[in-house]
């Protein structure tokens, strides 16, 4: 295959499936690994403060505990990797280097026994004697801190643009014929993906092997190799298969090299598995996010002005931003006038970190819901207000897209859901005792694309093997990977046999900011070529090759077999006759020029149907379709699970997801998947999903824009638009609980 | 987790001999956890799973269902079906599939609450260490009862057949070292008080063997209607359990309680009292619910459940009315 066409998708079953179902795939606590010790984390039970003194007696009295690992008799980690070192690190420091407390739930020691039971046990008895100071958890109490980061994806806390002759977003909005203005917030939310982070460390000589539950193994390994003060080429880090990540699994935390240190004191390997609990302070969340949104508009609809200002929490001691009207308001309509800032609350609580969409899914629930509040002022259609604001250029770059579709996502969204039949006056469709409502809103994600290698290797026995230090997290690459290679060899998915999740293979970017396919297909294309030159190049000049001395423009490379003239001869043939156990390609594929002189942003459109109890409030999704233009769908399966899984996810944000914290202390009250409550089976009604198709070539040759993050942006406001066309009752806190809708108008206690 | 003597028994005079600092284990699934936790530290777990306190029967005059019986298999019983819905819902509602495949109808009886503070060793908590303090009136309280609370406790009880069954005034057996007795099933469940560490009116070494529902044929018309934040696998923030006998359309009797609002499962009888003799009506029905919150101590987070108590039982009603 020509690299530069554009690429077909295919429809194949996961490639990895049947390893999973079957629970031969392992994750990362389920690597066999001989002589094993397990490690566990002891956390603080205060959010700031001093520990004067630990009592570890009867813990290291206690049955099969071979260390206990404190402030006070700490492993020596050095400091993690920062921004721009090719790593990211979660935490703030390397903790255990002094007694020093943070926040609730800091890490604090790690306990190493013979078994698990043991040594979680053995946690339980030491006695922890703080000096508590005091803490400042909520925001409120916070904002007099709040500040603005010195960056904010990588553009200033405050960006403006202004059409000439205007002075100041407020001068613009003073102008506007009519206003909208409202704040809307998120809670915490935590990832839990489902399998917890886990960490194997295996020392032999002075090398590392670590098994980890990452989003990135050579991040990882990067890491590792600065706080354990050992050469990189000595850690190995191995992550086949990731049981979702969100996110979390995208930084550094440190119990891996705690784990690691940990291992190389006691000569022997030691596995730490975090529990759930431990998860909600030891590998991040998505901050608080507050934020008010004003738009000024003309009558008719066309927007005249965007101010939209952000607040987020973030740990004081750990800086991460999340962002929200940077990567939305910037983006998305074309307003002469846009104002976007952003400040950060410093509180003393755990780290925060990237989550799905990160900006993207708080961002849009605030302008998208705040659009709707002007459809519903203006009496515009909401599709049809969005399409009279719809940007041709990047509104804050003002470069072209380089592809965009955005409006065709509307139109066939609409057309699929049945938007024309739709009520548009509030609290006017009921069914029975539930009130039925209808809501929609845009979804964008930016697309990013990083260097990346991969590595195919045409083997005797008729299969190619493709390799890149990418991954894996239940998002489909193996599937997606497979494909690629498949079609650029011309031979079946079943013959590819790729490799991923291996700190020794090529090089990969994070498998995060849904870069995978865009970063590592374009990689394993180039590998392609490489390896059909490399095959045609040996076949020549092989003295016992079929194709012995011919030259190199007659041969060629189609389906898997090299055709000169009449002959064609399947690859495996050539590589017998040549005696070679396997030729290789590698290909390297990055951004080019093509960076300065286009935006890029995957879309869609979002529409559902929910249904809220005039009674007792509770809000159910009854119906959802989803329209994405994410360039070219390699692998048609899982892209839709992708968005599927996105969309879920939003469901989780719009109705359910709230890490409840005890303002006093830091204290979560529900660290357990029993009470932070995500979508089950019941939550989820059918979910129509339609992907467009139009290869975005001008991003890279494979077309393909990333899959893993827009699903779920846009989800919470389209729930929300909805929830206010059934009921008339605009929320803006999420999650939306029964408490947010029981004073509903429509109740018939209620004038 | 404490190291603990496990003790399988063969018979329920066996089973009795169990002292202070022991359990009875019959699904684990409450017990266990909380084990894991360190929330509940037995030094010995007395198996009871051989023992014969199976089976489900119904006569003339009640059901009678085996404290051994898994929720699972109680709730798909035609006769529990067909002739006490309100059972049969409750239990459907409760947990997910695997929990209610595992969990025995006796330990659902005595599970504990879900309050975080409760189940973290780390925070003070009077129901767990008598006398500590308790967070939650100040802290994280939206799951929290605004009935029974005292000064001392404001937690929930979790269960949901518990409210079906005092709904329905069930009785319980329970057999101990000095013989069997039979107890309310609301009276068995104590108000926190000033002791929130005394949950139940038992003794150590009694075993709860059997639960006894008086039957009535009117039962056949009652619903248990279960309010959360999600569809599935949750606790209720609210819930109803209603029976009502009517006569054309008006109402003779009504059975009602309230689940995810009280100290313990709440029976509403007076609720239940202003029904009698009204014309089945939603205004009527509404009217009655508005009795449902008297008493209440609402919390800073739970306010909404004041309102939304009365909502749940009205629209129990309605439901079971057959005006929906």
């Amino acid at each position: 295959m020509n690299p530069t066409t554009p690429f077909s998708g295919q429809t194949v079953d996961r490639v990895d499936g049947k390893l999973k179902v079957t629970g031969r795939a392992l994750y990362a606590a389920d690597h066999p690994v001989e002589n094993l010790c397990h490690g566990y984390l002891i956390q603080s039970s205060i959010p700031r403060g001093t520990i004067a003194a630990m009592d570890v007696t009867e813990a290291q009295a206690s049955p099969g505990v071979l260390a206990i690992f404190t402030p006070f008799n700490p492993l020596k980690l050095y400091t993690p990797l920062g921004q721009g070192e090719g790593a990211i690190s979660g935490d703030f420091i390397p903790l255990l280097q002094n007694p020093e407390v943070h926040y609730f739930g800091q890490t604090i020691g790690l306990v190493v026994a013979e078994s698990f039971e043991q040594a979680r046990d053995a946690a339980a008895l030491v006695k922890v004697n703080y000096q508590a100071q005091p803490a400042v958890i909520d925001v409120d109490a916070g904002l007099g801190q709040a500040y603005p980061p010195k960056s904010v994806n990588d553009l200033s806390a405050t960006v403006s643009v202004f059409a000439d002759g205007v002075s100041s977003i407020d001068a613009a909005l003073g102008e506007a014929e009519v206003s909208v203005s409202g704040t809307y917030s998120n809670p915490i939310e935590h990832h839990n993906p489902m399998e917890p982070h886990a960490t194997t460390a295996v020392w032999s000589e002075n090398r590392l092997t670590i098994y980890d539950a990452t989003q990135w193994v050579q991040g990882q390994q990067r890491n590792l190799a600065a706080v354990l003060d050992v050469d990189e080429a000595d850690v190995r880090v191995i992550c086949p298969f990731v049981g979702g990540a969100f996110g979390c699994k995208g930084s550094m935390w440190m119990h891996s090299p705690l784990t690691a240190a940990a291992a190389r004191v006691l000569n022997r390997p030691v596995k730490t598995v975090l529990t759930r609990g431990q998860m909600f302070t030891a590998v991040g969340h998505r901050p608080i996010v507050r934020q008010t949104v004003t738009l000024g508009a003309n009558r008719d609809g066309t927007l005249t002005a965007v101010k939209h200002e952000a607040v987020s929490s973030t740990s004081r001691v750990k800086l991460f931003v999340e962002s929200a009207a940077h990567r939305t308001s910037l983006a998305l309509y074309k307003a002469p006038n846009i104002l976007v800032s952003h400040r950060v609350v410093p509180l003393d609580i755990a780290p925060g970190t990237f989550m799905r969409a990160p900006g993207v899914a708080p961002g849009m629930f605030a302008l998208e819901s705040a659009m709707d509040e002007l459809a519903v002022k203006l009496g515009i259609d909401p599709v049809e207000l969005r399409l009279r604001n719809y940007a041709t250029v990047d509104p804050n770059k003002k470069l072209p897209w380089s592809s965009k579709h955005l409006d065709e996502c509307y139109r066939v969204g609409a057309e699929r859901f049945g938007w024309s039949d739709r009520h548009a006056e509030p609290a006017t469709a009921r069914d029975g005792d539930w009130l039925v409502g209808t809501g929609m809103a845009t979804a964008l994600y930016p697309a990013h694309r990083s260097k990346a290698e991969a590595k195919i290797r045409l083997q005797a026995d008729g299969t190619a093997s493709i390799s890149s230090a990418t991954h894996d997290l239940g998002t489909g690459m193996y599937t997606v990977l497979a494909i690629v290679a498949s079609q650029s060899l011309g031979i079946p998915v079943d013959r590819i046999r790729p490799v991923l999740g291996d700190s020794a293979l090529p090089l990969s970017p994070v498998a995060g900011g849904s870069q995978s396919t865009a970063s590592v297909g374009p990689a394993v294309l180039s590998a392609a070529e490489s390896a059909k030159k490399k095959l045609i190049a040996a076949a020549i000049a092989g003295q016992r090759s079929p194709l012995s001395g011919m030259k190199g423009d007659q041969v060629s490379f189609e389906n898997g077999e090299l055709r000169a003239g009449s002959k064609s001869i399947p690859f495996e043939q050539v590589l017998a006759a040549l005696g070679r156990a396997s030729i290789d390609g590698s290909g390297t594929a990055s951004a080019g020029e093509e960076e300065h002189q286009y935006a890029f942003l995957s879309f869609g459109a979002q529409f559902c149907e929910v249904r809220v109890n005039e009674w007792t409030g509770e809000a159910r999704v009854s119906r959802f379709t989803s329209v994405m233009d994410i360039g070219t769908v390699v692998s048609s399966k899982t892209a839709r699970s992708q968005v599927i899984g996105g969309i879920v996810f939003g469901i989780g944000m719009g109705l359910l997801e709230a890490t409840q914290m005890d303002p006093r202390s830091g204290w979560i009250a529900n660290r357990n998947i029993a009470e932070y409550l995500v979508p089950t089976n019941a939550d989820v009604p059918k979910i129509e999903v339609e992907l467009l198709n139009f290869p975005d070539t001008v991003f890279n040759p494979l077309g393909a824009r990333g899959i893993g993050e827009i699903g779920i942006a846009g989800v919470p406001s389209a729930i929300a638009n909805a929830i206010f066309n059934a009921t008339g009752k605009r929320v803006r806190d999420l999650p939306i609980r029964p408490e947010s809708l029981l004073t509903e108008p429509g109740h018939p206690n209620l004038a | 987790m404490k190291a603990f003597v496990y003790r399988p028994v063969q018979s329920t005079q066996e089973a009795t001999t169990a002292g202070s600092q022991s359990a009875f284990i019959a699904g684990g699934t409450n017990l266990v956890d909380l084990m894991k936790i360190d929330v509940m530290t037995p030094s010995e777990l007395v198996d009871i799973n051989q023992l014969p306190l199976k089976g489900v029967t119904l006569n003339t005059e009640e059901l009678r269902i085996g404290a051994l019986e898994r929720m699972a298999q109680v709730a798909e019983r035609p006769e529990v079906v067909q002739e006490f819905p309100v059972i049969s819902q409750a239990l459907l509602k409760s947990a997910s599939a695997q929990l209610r495949n595992m969990a025995s109808i006796g330990g659902n009886l005595m599970q504990r609450t879900r309050c975080g503070y409760f189940r973290d060793v780390e925070t003070p908590c009077n129901k767990r260490n008598p006398g500590s303090g308790c967070p939650a009136f100040e802290g994280e309280n939206r799951m929290h009862a605004i009935l029974g609370v005292s000064d001392a406790c404001c937690a929930t009880h979790p269960s949901d057949l518990a409210v079906a069954l005092v709904a329905l005034d069930a009785t319980i057996t329970l057999q101990g070292p000095n013989g069997t007795r039979s107890a309310k099933l609301d009276d068995f469940y104590l108000l926190p008080g000033n002791t929130p560490d005394r949950e139940h009116d038992i003794q150590p070494g009694e075993l709860i063997t059997e639960v006894k529902v008086p039957r009535q044929p009117w039962y056949r018309r009652s619903v248990y209607l279960k309010i959360r934040d999600r569809e599935s696998y949750e606790f209720a923030l609210c819930s109803a359990a209603v029976a009502l006998q009517l006569d054309g359309q008006i109402v003779r009797d009504a059975r009602v309680a309230a689940g995810g609002v009280g100290t313990k499962p709440w029976r509403l009888p007076d609720v239940a009292e202003a029904l009698i003799g009204k014309q089945v009506s939603k205004s009527a029905f509404e009217t009655a619910a508005e009795q449902a919150a008297a008493g209440a101590k609402p919390l800073k987070q739970n306010a909404f459940k004041v309102t939304l108590l009365k909502r749940t039982i009205a629209r129990a009603l309605i439901q079971a009315g057959g005006i929906a």
